[in-house]
């Protein structure tokens, strides 16, 4: 990449938040990886591929629920933005074919949804 | 548009009632043909404790504690199929988390600044470098009130404006990822999942100094801390953010990662720049404080990974609106590790001020084990023991202390009533008297000799003089260490010994241990008339200290007895006695 000048930093970020795509991040911190979470990322990537299907699949740090690692958030157009907590690669087979796919949520692996967008709480935009 | 509604039981005491209740729901929106328009989804966690059945219902939003099935059909007439709040059955989400420290931990992937330039990265510095007044910032910072997160809690505005006033050419400012607390990881977690932020924070701390020079001292068990910095640093480099000419403008900052030698004392920043000096992690007297001579005999500013992921937000958002956050001394957020006989471990960020009790109950949803909570742990081995009586406690910098115990860098561990106090005490104790690095004396011999009162307590050997000896010897170490460990060392003896003298007293007087932790203190036994003779426990025994066979039953050989407690776990009809 370039060296950066301040207009730069402004065109980057407008260029991401204007970017309209559905996402799938992986908790991909010590506490996630401990549990489980290169598994979860591999299948997740695997399916995506497998199914031609447009959504990107990431790595994030730690959301703090370190309890319910591997943690997956996933987004997807017109859907609520969820949570799924202790996942496992059966589970996140299941979340491409339900969740992506079927366009429904998932029974019993939910642990927190986020009607907000990122940054909100903290009031910071 | 359809609507999502979420259900969970929130009790944890009697069995899950989130399915049947689910299926009445149904059973009601298809008489009133709505189940097409309605999904109904069990959650696995709500972030609400103890609130019966719960339900929050999208895109309305709302959310609605102790539902019970009578209260059904009104919900699917009003709420489901008229849109209308029942204003009765709404509850809320006791406290809020509010993340400023950890605002992209979890949201940008580490590994990519243009994730990070998204959620406004570098704005802060690129704000900075513009107006190109140092004296503006700390204005800013001295507006915010914020301090170390480290621990001292010192002022980190003062603390960089020391360092500026010097006059010298070669200054250098330290982000110190040291850590070694046990049971904290707030500070692995921000590197690993938001390490910009605090490459950012760090630069900014160089531009106000004056320092060209910056260090990130990672202990070396982070391994993935170590990538992720270094990544992100070469990256920066690549980007023209760290470097010459960053941002185009004339500043000029360069950082580099060193490793953590392995010793909690290295985090105590005068061992931290011996370190890096590549001698011997000592520390030494001070003053002269690092701010004036520090690394290489330079003025240095070290501050913790937290504080200085706080130095963007301020920048972007002005001090006035940190200030507004907290309490009267103590500003902005704090990031807790809640570990231990908690439900919900994990990263919970709360405004300064929240209660100790908010921060167990309400967000990390009280014991896990359905035992009572007894007390918590703060501030790691430098802290204390705070009973369940002081839980209303707002958290702060003078409050904890007031109770006997400090914030530290951020460690919560909850324990319920399995956990024995003098236990506690010697698991931090002895946690000091290894990394205790034998410089000076009260430390080295203090602390060896308070851990042999404790061993001698908790093996059942202790008399009532020892009680008295503990507070000497506690007292000397005070006053009369070099470092800050040493001088910290007793707080987790005396405060379990205020707050639980009587247990203390049980183990000394009675040689009995309450909470059944202290090996010496309890036995193992089995009950004959219980047994089944299923002889589990003989091949679970890893001390082979169960003795006997199918016709005449078993018996456990106390002297072999290691007090692992496997057998109990294993035997089915539970007829091992612990007592
Ligand atoms: C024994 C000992 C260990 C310490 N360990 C750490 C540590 O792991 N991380 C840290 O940030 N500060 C640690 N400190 C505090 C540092 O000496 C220093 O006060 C702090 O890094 C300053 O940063 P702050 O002003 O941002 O809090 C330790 C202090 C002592 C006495
Ligand atoms: S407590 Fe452990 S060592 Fe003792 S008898 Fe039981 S299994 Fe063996
Ligand atoms: S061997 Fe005694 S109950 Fe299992």
């Amino acid at each position: 990449m370039n060296r950066l000048k301040k207009e730069d930093l402004n065109r980057i970020k407008a260029e991401c938040r204007g970017k309209k795509k559905d996402w799938i991040k992986v908790g991909y911190s010590t506490c996630g990886v401990a549990a489980g979470a290169q598994e979860v990322f591999a299948t997740l990537c695997r399916e995506v591929k497998e199914h031609h299907l447009d959504i990107e699949v990431k790595k994030c740090g730690c959301a703090g629920m370190c309890y319910a690692e591997p943690l997956v958030e996933v987004n997807v157009e017109g859907m609520p933005r969820v949570f799924y907590g202790k996942v496992t690669p059966e589970t996140a087979d299941k979340i491409i074919e339900k969740h992506v796919r079927g366009k429904m949520l998932m029974d019993d692996h939910i642990y927190d949804l986020k009607v907000h967008e990122a940054g909100a709480e903290a009031g910071l935009s | 548009m359809i609507k999502r509604i979420f259900i969970r039981d929130t009790n944890s005491s009697s069995a899950d009632k989130a399915r049947d209740f689910c299926n009445v729901l149904r059973n009601q929106l298809r008489e009133k043909q709505m189940d097409e328009k309605v999904q109904l989804i069990r959650a696995a966690d709500m972030g609400v404790y103890n609130q019966g059945i719960v339900m929050r219902i999208l895109p309305d939003d709302l959310l609605y504690g102790q539902v019970e099935e009578k209260d059904i059909p009104r919900i699917v007439s009003e709420t489901i199929c008229g849109g209308k709040r029942l204003n009765d059955l709404m509850c809320h989400h006791a406290a809020r988390q509010c993340r400023i420290v950890l605002r992209n931990c979890g949201v940008v992937d580490p590994e990519s600044i243009e994730d990070y330039i998204a959620q406004d990265g570098y704005q802060a510095l690129a704000k900075v470098l513009e107006q190109n007044d140092p004296e503006k910032v700390l204005a800013e910072l001295k507006t915010s009130g914020l301090r170390g997160r480290g621990g001292a809690g010192y002022p980190t505005w003062l603390k960089w404006n020391l360092a500026r006033n010097v006059k010298e050419s070669q200054k250098y400012v330290i982000c110190n990822g040291d850590e070694g607390d046990p049971g904290a990881y707030m500070d692995r977690s921000v590197l690993e999942g938001d390490p910009y932020s605090v490459i950012e924070g760090l630069t900014i701390a160089g531009f106000v100094t004056g320092a060209s020079k910056g260090y990130f001292y990672i202990r070396a068990e982070y391994p993935l801390a170590i990538e992720r910095i270094q990544k992100a640093i070469d990256q920066a480099y690549a980007c023209g953010l760290l470097g010459e000419n960053i941002l185009g403008s004339t500043f000029r900052f360069d950082a580099e990662v060193r490793l953590g030698a392995g010793a909690f004392v290295c985090g105590e920043e005068t061992a931290l720049i011996a370190s890096i000096e590549g001698k011997r992690g000592y520390p030494r007297p001070r003053p002269p404080y690092p701010s004036t001579q520090g690394l290489w005999g330079k003025p240095t500013v070290i501050n913790n990974v937290e504080t200085l992921a706080n130095i963007s937000p301020i920048i972007l958002k002005s001090g006035k609106w940190f200030a507004g956050i907290g309490t009267e001394t103590s500003k902005g957020t704090k990031v807790f590790a809640v570990t231990g006989k908690v439900k919900n471990s994990g990263l919970v960020e709360v405004p300064m001020g929240t209660s100790i009790r908010e921060i167990v109950f309400d967000i990390g949803g009280g014991a896990g084990s359905g035992k009572k909570v007894k007390a918590v742990q703060t501030g790691g081995p430098s802290g204390g023991v705070i009973p369940e009586d002081f839980f209303n406690t707002p958290v702060g910098y003078e409050n904890l202390q007031k109770i006997g115990s400090i914030m530290g860098s951020g460690g919560m561990i909850v324990m319920d009533e399995s956990d024995c106090m003098v236990d506690i005490a010697k698991f931090y104790l002895r946690f000091c008297v290894d990394e205790s690095c034998g410089k000076c004396a009260p430390c080295r011999i203090g602390g060896t000799q308070l851990l042999n009162l404790l061993e001698k307590i908790s093996d059942g050997k202790g008399e009532e003089a020892h009680l008295a000896a503990l507070r000497r010897i506690s007292f000397a170490m005070q006053k009369a260490s070099l470092c800050g460990l040493g001088q910290t060392a007793p707080n987790p003896v005396l405060s379990t010994l205020n707050y639980f003298e009587d247990e203390y007293r049980t183990h000394v007087l009675e040689k009995r241990c309450p909470a059944r932790k202290c090996g010496r203190l309890f036995r193992y036994s089995i009950i004959q008339e219980k047994c089944k003779r299923c002889g589990l426990c003989v091949r679970n025994c890893p001390s082979d200290a169960i003795s006997g066979n199918r016709e005449k039953g078993y018996v456990i050989d106390e002297a072999k007895c290691s007090r692992c407690g496997l057998c109990l776990e294993t035997c089915k009809p539970n007829a091992i006695l612990r007592g």
